[in-house]
């Protein structure tokens, strides 16, 4: 299948251009965690259905909204349009208000409003209400394999023609309480920096919010990006010609990518851009599909290279048509999303 | 790929109605409703619930939702012939849940409020139990090919269930373990009675004088494998899972679309697959949670897609509406009517309520006929259905 | 007597405006502009069902009332009028 079009919200803004800025500039300061910027989720023309939804919900609602617009599918084409929301935590701070009724209030005097969008499919029902879409709408959780995940449902989707687009993405936010949580469990990187390519047992990392939609087809003539794949391409053995390493420090021993990179491989990562969260590999998605796109590589945001690997540098210059993005979960197991440019 | 039959090997179930399908069935045949006040935590609300009694865990560290689907799962997996490994299978899990997906642990959040700081424990727990992920080391499936938790409030047990489908028709996988699974939680119990929807009394889906549903927990779990595969494996499929249909009302967050197109559209999609006329359908599974507008909007629904004479039941008044396990209790209990040719009453019913216009099965109803429907909506304006077929 | 309950249904009537918008998130109206008999649900000011259940928090965090039964809620729901006076009317004196 092909991405026809993206939309994303991150720390650095909301919109293609803020990403393209973002990895060009490289890594900023995040201080503390990687949070969306208030002012990137006030847009009232998008936002009008939506005067009750938190910003878990207000995130996906924007990122799928940017990337239909994207896409240029024509207006009535919308029906033939399915929904994939993956999460890696839902809207717990919307959980955590609630949890604050039940405790201020008592159970019998807690807000309805706020029960009804603590539920994790409540962001995907705005998308398809903000869209007017009634396909299939599904929402779906697996901590760091979330959206690898979904972006194999979308294809299954696609592939038996249930429907014949899928806005496909990934979205957490992390509120005071989660960075409190990451500050307990993770190794929090007390000079704000990721360092991708230490492949630490005991990484560093620095929590995130966000969210990344795609508008996936099995159409070649709306290919505006790359295909991607979450499994193998029948027939291509090739080896990528550029690895994206999602190691960012989310999920514990980071070992496993120094085996994954031999070969000399040319790599790069952008948790430093993005920071880290679950569902990172839709953000790494978004850099890789642009870079295909547009022909041009992004120079890793951190160079810091204790094992003397191929990382890619601001100077080198490097035609690509193949990207894997790679990840390891938290039970070391191996995710990878496959993007390649031209004609699939 | 449509050519690909999708055979059912294995059901498990635990519910207030039956801690397995033997005690289901004794239960929904005797029309016994085991509801009682809430036991398994604090709560100043005086509804009935639908607890799963003399229940013993399998993983006492584990949270109830798992320990809910590690029952149901060694039911199915042993009917399917599988308690002893998977051999070479390719194996899918895809299983709904709404709760165990929640990092919602009250005194947690409560001592982080006041402090600023609280123990990891109900974190940690929270981590372990991704309910697919937890299953797959239940059953100690090494090398997983797929896994997926589905989170469609009240219709992931029924999405995950068809999300098993579309991996099984794709050949992702040969075996999917699918279904749904939720314990009995303060925080639902709470929110649902603030929307107003929880009745003081049992329910009665349906009924002119339903005041909404009661809560409960469980797991229902089904094994899906290629009719190819299972055969291989020495097994003759008596039944198969034909279609799924899921379609949005992209209306409002907590009502269903009042027209009720949305779910028409669903089970639109669902006939389609399974290549059926709507009066092929033996016998409907509803949704039936027994509040104002859910009732209302599917029992039109059904009548208009089914005629009046068809035959209909919730088996919320036996199990409570289990949430994310109500999709994969149900899917298993249409599976029970169908392969012993009979469907329970419709517990709580007595007075058709002339706006809806139909009325479900009153009484233990033997029925004719090979295909059977499931129904769920949800939150969001989720509308999902599944056919099943006896052979 | 009638002086006092008109002065103290204002004071409700306002304080109720300001309610509606904070805790139904109605981001672009403006208390004051709220008429006192206009429609709050459907046409009118545009509340739905969830803002109903909602409503019955408010009364119950900001004025001690428990609506039981939302069938009785249509009436009382109407306007900020009828809102007003089932709160002047049931509220602990």
């Amino acid at each position: 299948m092909y991405i026809a079009g993206i939309g994303i919200i991150f720390n650095r803004g909301r919109g293609l251009a803020s990403l393209e800025k973002a990895l060009t500039e490289g890594w900023v300061n995040p201080n503390s965690a990687y949070r969306v910027p208030p002012e990137a989720l006030t847009d009232k023309a998008v936002l009008k259905e939506a005067r009750r939804a938190d910003n878990f919900t207000k995130m996906a609602v924007l990122a799928a909204h940017d990337a239909l617009a994207d896409s240029g599918i024509p207006e009535e084409e919308k029906q033939k349009l399915g929904i994939i929301l993956s999460t890696g935590f839902g809207p717990h701070v919307t959980t955590f208000s609630f949890l604050d009724d039940i405790l201020t209030y008592g159970d019998a005097g807690v807000s309805p409003t706020l029960f009804s969008h603590s539920v994790h499919n409540a962001a995907a029902s705005y998308i398809a209400l903000n869209l007017k879409t009634r396909g299939p709408t599904l929402t779906m959780t697996q901590f760091a394999d979330s959206f690898q995940q979904a972006i194999i449902l979308a294809q299954a989707w696609l592939e038996e023609k249930r429907c014949a687009y899928v806005l496909v993405g990934s979205v957490d936010q992390c509120g005071k309480v989660m960075e409190y949580i990451c500050s307990q469990k993770l190794k929090v990187a007390v000079d704000g920096k990721i360092k991708p390519f230490n492949f630490s047992k005991n990484p560093e990392s620095v929590p995130a919010e966000g969210s990344a939609f795609f508008l996936v087809t099995n159409e070649a003539k709306y290919n505006k990006y790359c295909a991607i794949s979450g499994r193998p391409f029948p027939g291509d053995k090739e080896e990528a010609e550029l690895l994206i390493l999602d190691s960012d420090g989310m999920c514990g021993d980071e070992r496993p990518y120094g085996s994954a990179v031999e070969n000399n491989v040319p790599l790069t990562a952008y948790a430093p851009v993005f920071g880290s969260l679950p569902g990172l590999s839709a953000f790494s998605t978004a850099a890789g599909a642009l870079m295909l796109k547009n022909g041009k590589i992004y120079a890793s945001p951190v160079q810091e290279n204790p094992h003397g690997l191929n990382i890619l540098t601001a100077r080198q210059t490097l035609t690509v048509h193949k990207i894997n993005c790679l990840r390891y979960n938290c039970y070391l197991e191996e995710l990878v999303i496959r993007l390649r440019r031209g004609a699939r | 790929m449509p050519g690909t039959n999708v055979a059912i090997s294995g059901l498990g179930a635990i519910s207030a109605c039956g801690n397995d399908l033997t005690e289901t069935l004794q239960n929904f045949s005797a029309q016994k409703r085991n509801a009682s006040k809430v036991t398994l935590f604090e709560s100043s609300l005086d509804y009935p619930v639908f607890e799963v009694k003399n229940f013993i865990p399998l993983d006492p560290s584990a949270m109830r939702t798992l320990n809910l689907t590690f029952a149901a799962a060694r039911q199915a997996v042993n009917a399917a012939g599988l308690g002893s490994g998977f051999g070479n299978l390719r194996v899918g899990i895809c299983l709904g849940t709404t709760v165990a997906s929640q990092l919602n642990d009250t005194d947690f959040y409560r001592q982080y409020r006041d402090k600023g700081s609280a123990p990891m424990d109900s974190v940690e727990r929270y981590l372990k139990s991704n309910l697919s992920k937890a299953l797959a080391q239940f059953l100690k499936i090494s090398k997983i090919n797929l896994c997926t938790t589905i989170v469609n409030a009240c219709s992931s047990g029924t999405d995950a269930i068809g999300v098993g489908l579309s991996w099984l028709r794709n050949d992702y996988c040969d075996l999917v373990i699918a279904g749904g699974a939720d314990e009995l939680n303060r925080v639902p119990l709470d929110g649902f009675g603030s929307l107003s929807v929880v009745s003081k009394d049992l329910c009665a889906p349906f009924d002119r004088e339903r005041k909404g549903l009661n809560l409960g927990e469980g797991a229902g779990i089904i094994i899906l494998e290629k009719e190819s595969v299972c055969r291989s494996r020495g097994l003759t499929p008596e039944l198969f899972l034909k279609g799924y249909g899921l379609a949005a009302d992209a209306y409002h967050l907590t009502a269903p679309r009042p027209d009720g197109s949305g779910l028409e559209q669903a089970l639109g999609q669902a006939l389609k697959e399974a290549g059926i006329k709507p009066q092929e359908i033996a016998f409907i599974n509803a949704h039936g949670t027994a509040t104002k507008d859910n009732d209302l909007v599917e029992g039109r629904t059904i009548s208009r897609v089914f005629g009046t004479k068809c035959v209909f039941l919730s088996t919320k008044g036996y199990t409570g509406h289990t949430l994310g396990a109500a999709g994969g209790l149900e899917a298993v209990f249409t599976c029970l009517g169908l392969r012993e040719g009979w469907v329970p009453a419709n517990a709580g019913f007595s007075n058709p309520d002339p706006e809806i216009g139909i009325a479900p099965a009153k009484e233990k109803t033997q029925i004719m006929g090979n295909y059977a429907l499931s129904t769920s909506l949800a939150f969001g304006g989720n509308n999902s259905a599944l056919i099943f077929e006896k052979n | 007597m009638a002086e006092n309950k008109e002065e103290q249904l204002k004071a409700i009537r306002k304080k109720l405006k300001e309610l509606l918008v904070s805790h139904l998130s109605l981001e672009d109206v403006v208390p004051e502009k709220i008429k006192d008999d206009e429609i709050l649900f459907g046409e009118g000011l545009g509340l739905d069902s969830l803002d109903a259940v909602e409503i019955v928090v408010l009364l119950q965090r900001n004025f001690g009332l428990e609506v039981k039964d939302m069938s009785q809620g249509r009436k009382i729901f109407y306007s900020v009028d009828t809102l007003a006076n089932y709160i002047y009317d049931n509220q602990k004196k």
